[in-house]
């Protein structure tokens, strides 16, 4: 009896073994793409059907396979190791965590260039490649854009008596004491994980204060003191436990209709139009609206935006041609206007590619864009522009702050020594 | 035991593929940690030899050196204080009360649960306006207790570390198993004597178990209090301001940072901070053999009893 139980179980293991492995025709090419465009990302449902598609259109030629990663951190710790040790895959999507110059530079990815010269550069927005090619040649492609100017519950403020957003942080501050009287929060911040809407209020508040050439002498100009100083007093106003809080309770509040002003990349704007997230049958777009970076008293930041590239595509480099031929064929497959139109329209992210939004496009995302456009200047999100040791070291010089462990000359300290150990 | 010539193939064979191992999944990564440690490398471009530049940063860095304290912390806190509780938990239930087998499995369950899922849970019971823990504070009167419990200097560490010592489960079994071995003659003969359970208990059990699994589990824990990640980087990821960052937390950070010689050199110093505590608990522990303690053991508890 043990020895057929032994001997059922061992067949069942195989069984699933050999099922489990992937078919795959024998001139296939096939494409490993580990993805974080999935699960409850809001570019996943159209990206999987763009694949689908793909697939589709090129049955028995190439196949596309995605590695579902839904773990932001986790795939760029995967990416990371894979790419140092030789094994990247043959598409990846990379983010202004990494050094992309460094990247780029490394010879390990597929040069474009010759690609993009053939007339697919021309679905790019002009200037997309200059901050990120190497010596002319472009290997990592910037995708998608992002751009972070605050949004606000207006039924929320109008209930505060404010019916219009600040136009100034002082006036902004006020506005603050007056919601925190209602007994709402101003706004969400987080010290917590990765302290991610703090740091975009640290990037609004720098630019505010610094304008266009905030980051000409990196942490030197004294923006970015007294930036600290504004964001401290922030957290006055924002709900108990931000020291320790995440980018889901953050959400979480805003979606609670409990907290004024929200601030996140545009990829965010899909969770507005979400029944999930309505009350009494009201979406949370129909109370919300787009303000713009209020002005900071003797700053030079009047008319600026953050932005920042929220997405890079990147080919590992390959030795067989064809393969090379079948992943430019995708990733122009995936690139292709009317395909980010649509997925811009899906998603309500921002792409670098030149698109025609389609009539459909949201009100939230159409006054962004909107906001964007009349951007006198731009400048990039502080983990854009400073090395990744300033975002690892942002949330524990933020709780120290906050928590006055330090003063905000000590704060900036911080995290110029994080930045300077790595180098 | 001479070992006979014709023995030693055989012996040989049998040792080669754990040596084997051990050569490639062991000693060969610690070479090349040891060797990258000695570098300035982000894992792309061509590395640069810097001497001994990484652990004079560390040496500096203080977030380096609370890492070092909180590890060590938890290691005396998993050595001292969480196995002495499952060993408290295995004398009991060995004894076999009425139910014991309901509290094994209650007290080992959360051995089977992720470290990652039980951090969750535990965020959300110490979140400070939604979580249970202020919630119960609040319901019972105690309201000006309630704070930000991962969020404050004074109680984040603490927070981390507290509801972790009472999984006990896995040392419990270990020592369980153990007991049970334990010839049931001393204990009849201690009856005889007049010893209570709690003589019998310090007197016989403990002498016995000390030297297998009590000190096979404190070197585990120790261990394992060494090298905690997933508890501080879901609950806390090493905030606020560094209080409860880990050794290993540290090396993941610099690995972020794409600074893979600074992590290789905190990598190094865990080995040696690992061995150092391996070594020193194997010396409070080391003393004759088993069969003397036994007598040692009954020796003193029949001078006990009289």
């Amino acid at each position: 009896m043990k020895k057929t139980i032994a001997l059922l179980l061992t067949l069942v293991m195989v069984f699933g073994l050999v099922a489990s492995m992937p078919a795959y025709a024998d001139d296939e090419i096939v494409i490993n793409f580990p993805s974080i465009w999935v699960g409850t990302d809001s570019k996943a449902a159209y990206m999987s059907q763009l694949i689908e598609n793909f697939n589709a259109e090129n049955a028995g030629a190439i196949k596309v396979v995605v590695e579902e990663q839904t773990d932001y951190q986790a795939y760029r710790d995967k990416i990371r190791t894979t790419i140092t040790t030789g094994s990247a895959p043959d598409i990846c999507i990379l983010d202004t965590t990494f050094d992309i110059k460094a990247y780029a530079e490394s010879g390990k990815f597929m040069d474009l260039t010759p690609y993009l010269d053939e007339g697919w550069g021309n679905d790019f927005t002009d200037g997309a490649f200059d901050a990120w090619s190497v010596d002319g040649k472009v290997s990592i492609l910037p995708f998608e854009s992002a751009v972070f100017t605050p949004i606000y519950n207006a039924k929320l403020l109008a209930e505060c008596g404010w019916d219009h957003f600040p136009a100034t942080y002082d006036e902004f501050f006020q506005m603050c004491k007056d919601v925190k009287a209602k007994g709402f929060n101003a706004m969400g911040q987080m010290a917590g994980d990765n302290a991610w809407s703090s740091m975009l209020w640290y990037s609004l508040i720098a630019e505010a204060i610094g304008g266009k050439d905030v980051y000409a002498d990196g942490l030197d100009n004294p923006a970015f003191v007294e930036a600290a100083k504004v964001l401290k007093e922030m957290y006055s106003y924002t709900f108990d436990g931000a020291v320790s809080a995440a980018a889901s309770d953050v959400n979480g509040h805003f979606l609670a209709r409990d907290t004024v002003v929200y601030l996140n990349g545009p990829w965010w704007i899909a969770n507005f139009y979400k029944e999930d997230n309505a009350v009494d049958g009201v979406l949370l777009a129909d109370d919300c609206e787009v303000a713009v970076n209020p002005t900071y008293e003797g700053g030079l930041g009047e008319g600026g935006l953050v932005t920042t590239v929220q997405g890079f595509l990147a080919a590992a480099k390959q030795s067989d041609p064809a393969k090379e031929e079948a992943v430019v064929k995708f990733l122009k497959y995936i690139t292709d206007p009317q395909h980010v139109s649509e997925l811009a329209l899906s998603s309500g992210a921002m792409f670098f590619v030149k698109y025609t939004p389609s009539p459909d496009t949201s009100l939230i995302s159409q006054k962004v864009t909107e906001v964007a456009n009349n951007a006198a200047f731009t400048v990039l999100h502080v983990n854009g522009a400073f090395p990744t040791a300033f975002s690892t070291e942002f949330p524990a010089a933020l709780s120290a702050l906050v928590l006055g462990q330090v003063d905000e000359q000590g704060f900036v300290d911080q995290l110029q020594t994080a930045i300077e150990l790595a180098e | 035991m001479k070992l006979e010539r014709s023995d030693r193939g055989p012996l040989l064979a049998f040792l080669l593929p754990a040596i084997i191992m051990m050569v490639v999944f062991f000693v060969i990564p610690v070479i090349y940690v040891v060797a990258v440690s000695f570098l300035k490398w982000n894992g792309i471009s061509a590395p640069i030899v810097r001497g001994f530049r990484n652990y004079l940063l560390l040496y500096k860095d203080k977030a380096f050196a609370r890492s070092i304290l909180n590890n060590v912390i938890w290691a005396l806190v998993a050595g001292f204080i969480q196995v002495p509780l499952a060993m408290v938990m295995a004398i009991i239930l060995s004894r076999k009360p009425k139910g014991w087998k309901f509290f094994r499995t209650v007290y080992f369950f959360p051995q089977v649960i992720s470290g990652i899922a039980l951090a969750t849970l535990w965020r959300a019971i110490y979140s400070a306006d939604t979580g249970l823990l202020n919630g119960l504070l609040r319901a019972i009167g105690l309201g000006d207790a309630a704070r930000d419990w991962l969020g404050t200097i004074e109680t984040a560490f603490p927070a981390v570390l507290i509801y972790w010592v009472f999984y006990i489960g896995y040392y419990m079994v270990i020592m369980m198993a153990d007991i049970t071995t334990i010839d049931t003659s001393y204990y009849e003969a201690a009856v005889i004597d007049g010893a209570s359970d709690f003589q019998q208990a310090i007197y016989i059990t403990i002498p016995l178990i000390k030297r297998t699994s009590l000190l096979t589990c404190i070197t585990l824990a120790s261990v394992m209090g060494l090298r905690q990640f997933e508890q501080v980087y879901m609950l806390t990821n090493g905030g606020p301001a560094n209080t409860t960052s880990t050794i290993v937390l540290y090396m993941y950070k610099k690995m972020q940072d794409s600074n893979y010689g600074l992590a290789s050199a905190s990598a190094v110093i865990l080995i040696i901070v690992g061995v150092i505590f391996i070594v020193t608990i194997r010396k409070l522990f080391e003393g004759r053999g088993d069969k003397a303690a036994q007598r040692k053991a009954i020796k003193k508890a029949r001078r006990a009893l009289k």
